[in-house]
């Protein structure tokens, strides 16, 4: 394929979903609404009082999204959580419902969801996974756990500076300060104007976002939001164009090295795959789980009797790919890849999905 | 919570008896009548069954609505969901989630010859085509029914044939793999038999509905019969876990057997980018 070509493939359907936050009246002007990290704390502290606030957690050598009591226990300052906050909506294992037998037969009972939560330092690509994660789930029939979930949380979004070492979100059409997908923006901005160590310009993103602003205190400055640095984007094909390569003898070349280890579905931020499963308790009850699953498994499509239409690892790690950049968004819209980089990182035989990308797209 | 997908409704098991070799006829009736009266279907649809504490499994509903609100599943034990409704009786409760997927064009098929080509436990989802067919007889042309199984003992819906064979318009031919000392029939590939019976492909529909390869074989004879790849239909069997297009079990390339299927016509499954 030319490189006109590849250009032309490789136009958008990631940089279609492309919006920057709806800009506040005062950015509009040239200014900015600041708060201290100290106000930021502060503010936080009063949240958590009537909502669970999860936040980035130092937890050992691992940043993660935690609930924490209070602002103390924050990591303010991180790159990226360990682990995108997927398990906050989509848990790695959770209850549908229960089944108890008492004198009348069986009584089916559903659980009760957490309350109102707060979600601090969402990174936008985590942010993104979210939306990338409601096509599906939000899909008639809604899937009723992930939409309480969603709805009882209201996202604070956290812009990045400049882009992590395996990050690539800027070639799924994203910015590392995009504030399309969460309810209020914070970006850091310089503490050299303020009086008080560092500040965050926060930005109102939805009425949700605004629901919770509340008495953080804001002071508005002249200048505009800082700029993040970003990397040159890796070509990423459109979902149609991936068809022709899906009998390419490049995947078993690529699976030679993969172990079926399944990191890469673990950490990632969009991959969804559950399996459903029950589980007898100790008093007789039976509880029936959803959890995490991952389409690398072996024996994954096998069904009883022993028919397995995808009984190699090359077939299987095809799958992941063409799920995320061919049938996802052909069937629920956006890409199911947002570029965050951890299947990269934690892969033990580098199967390094920008490198997938580069190379189909010379196939 | 809004209508929760995952939630089974509970029925009792009104009628257990012995199909085949390990297949068994469960028998349901749901326990609200509000949930008995809205559990709408048509032929080809499927449902989960739980068995609590073991799980849950899809299976083609083997009734129709015309016979009554009793939902019929042929279970075949071959893995841990069917081990333990087999171990089941009468009056047991089990959960019932559905109906999901699409169905047989039965309306298109009408003032149709009707093709249909059962192997083995594959032969249940077909049953709610017969009865209906049977059942709204002046509405359909021709119905010819081809029945395998590997072993006599395998072959299902046998206290049936008689009823089959009697309705007008209808022809019913049985082959085996493999005979024993009683059978007399034919024993041979389902494929053997449709070259045998060769029906013409003039104004006619086939469903398919068996193991893959006899669904692949059988699809490869039928075009060499003359039948067009829309006028071949299948059902297709795949592990699922939702039957809602989330949990991403059943997907063969962009398409979903629980939601784009499970029946889809042969001109379908040649586009598919994988094989089922």
């Amino acid at each position: 394929m030319s490189a006109e070509n590849r250009a032309q493939e490789t136009r958008g359907q990631g940089d279609k979903e492309t919006r920057r936050g709806t800009p506040t009246m005062s950015e509009a002007n040239g200014t900015m609404n600041i708060a201290t990290r100290d106000d930021v704390a502060a503010w936080l502290d009063g949240l958590s009082r009537d909502l669970t606030l999860i936040a980035p957690k130092a937890v050992e050598d691992r940043v993660l999204y935690r609930p924490v009591a209070g602002s103390a226990e924050i990591a303010f300052d991180f790159g990226k959580a360990d682990l995108p906050a997927k398990e906050y909506f989509l848990p790695s294992t959770h209850v549908l419902f229960s089944v108890e037998k008492d004198k009348e037969g069986l009584r089916v009972e559903e659980p009760s969801l957490e309350e109102g939560r707060v979600l601090f330092g969402l990174r936008p690509c985590d942010a993104r996974a979210l939306r990338v994660l409601d096509a599906l789930f939000l899909k008639e029939p809604v899937d009723p756990y992930y939409a309480e979930r969603r709805e009882r949380t209201t996202l604070i979004g956290l812009a990045c500076r400049e882009m992590g070492e395996e990050c690539f979100c800027t070639s799924l059409g994203l910015a590392p300060d995009d504030a399309s997908d969460v309810d209020l923006m914070l970006t850091e901005v310089g503490g050299g104007r303020q009086e008080e160590g560092k500040g965050y310009a926060v930005q109102v993103v939805t009425a949700k976002g605004e629901a919770i602003l509340g008495n953080l205190r804001l002071r508005e400055i002249a200048g505009a939001l800082p700029e993040p640095a970003v990397r040159e984007k890796t070509p990423v094909l459109e979902a149609e164009a991936w068809s022709r390569y899906f009998d390419h003898a490049f995947w078993a070349r690529l699976a030679d090295r993969c172990l079926s280890c399944r990191l890469c579905t673990y950490v990632c931020p969009t991959c969804r795959c559950f399996d459903v499963r029950d589980y007898e308790t100790p008093n007789r009850g039976v509880e029936r789980l959803q959890a995490w699953d991952s389409c690398m498994a072996e024996n994954y499509r096998r069904i009883a009797g022993g028919h397995d239409p995808r009984p190699t690892k090359a077939q299987r790690l095809r799958n992941r790919f063409y799920c995320k950049f061919c049938y996802y968004p052909q069937d629920f819209g956006p890409i199911a890849c947002v570029g965050c980089g951890r299947c990269i990182a934690r892969c033990p035989v580098n199967v390094d999905v920008v490198e997938v990308l580069q190379n189909v797209a010379t196939l | 919570m809004a209508v929760n997908p995952y939630r089974p409704y509970l029925g009792t098991l009104v009628g257990v008896r012995d199909l085949a070799t390990d297949i068994k006829m469960f028998q349901v009736a749901l326990d609200g009548p509000e949930e008995s009266a809205g559990f709408t279907y048509w032929p080809g649809q499927f449902a989960f069954v739980s068995a609590f504490g073991v799980g849950e499994a899809p299976f083609g509903l083997a009734s129709t609505l015309d016979r009554g609100s009793v939902l019929e599943f042929a279970v075949n034990r071959v893995g841990t969901v069917t081990s333990a409704l087999h171990r089941l009786g009468e009056g047991d409760v089990v959960g019932v989630r559905g109906p999901f997927g699409n169905w047989f064009p039965m309306d298109e098929m009408r003032d149709k010859h009707i093709i249909l080509l059962g192997g083995g436990i594959g032969g249940a989802p077909l049953r709610p085509v017969i009865h209906t067919v049977l059942d709204h007889r002046a509405d359909y042309g021709k119905l010819t029914i081809l029945w395998a199984a590997r072993l006599p003992s395998l072959l299902i819906f046998t206290d049936e044939f008689d009823d089959w064979r009697a309705a007008p318009n209808t022809a019913l031919h049985v082959t085996v793999d493999q005979g024993d000392e009683a059978w007399t029939g034919n024993v041979g590939l389902i494929t053997e038999l449709l070259e045998k019976v060769a029906p013409s492909p003039e104004n006619a529909v086939t469903i398919t509905c068996g193991p893959p390869i006899m669904i692949k074989f059988t699809l490869l004879t039928l075009e060499k019969l003359g039948f067009a790849r829309d006028q071949m239909f299948v059902t297709l069997e795949a592990k699922m876990k939702c039957g809602i297009g989330k949990c991403g079990r059943c997907n063969l390339g962009e398409k979903f057997v629980c939601t784009d299927g499970p029946v889809f016509s042969y001109a379908e499954i040649s586009q598919f980018l994988e094989s089922f």
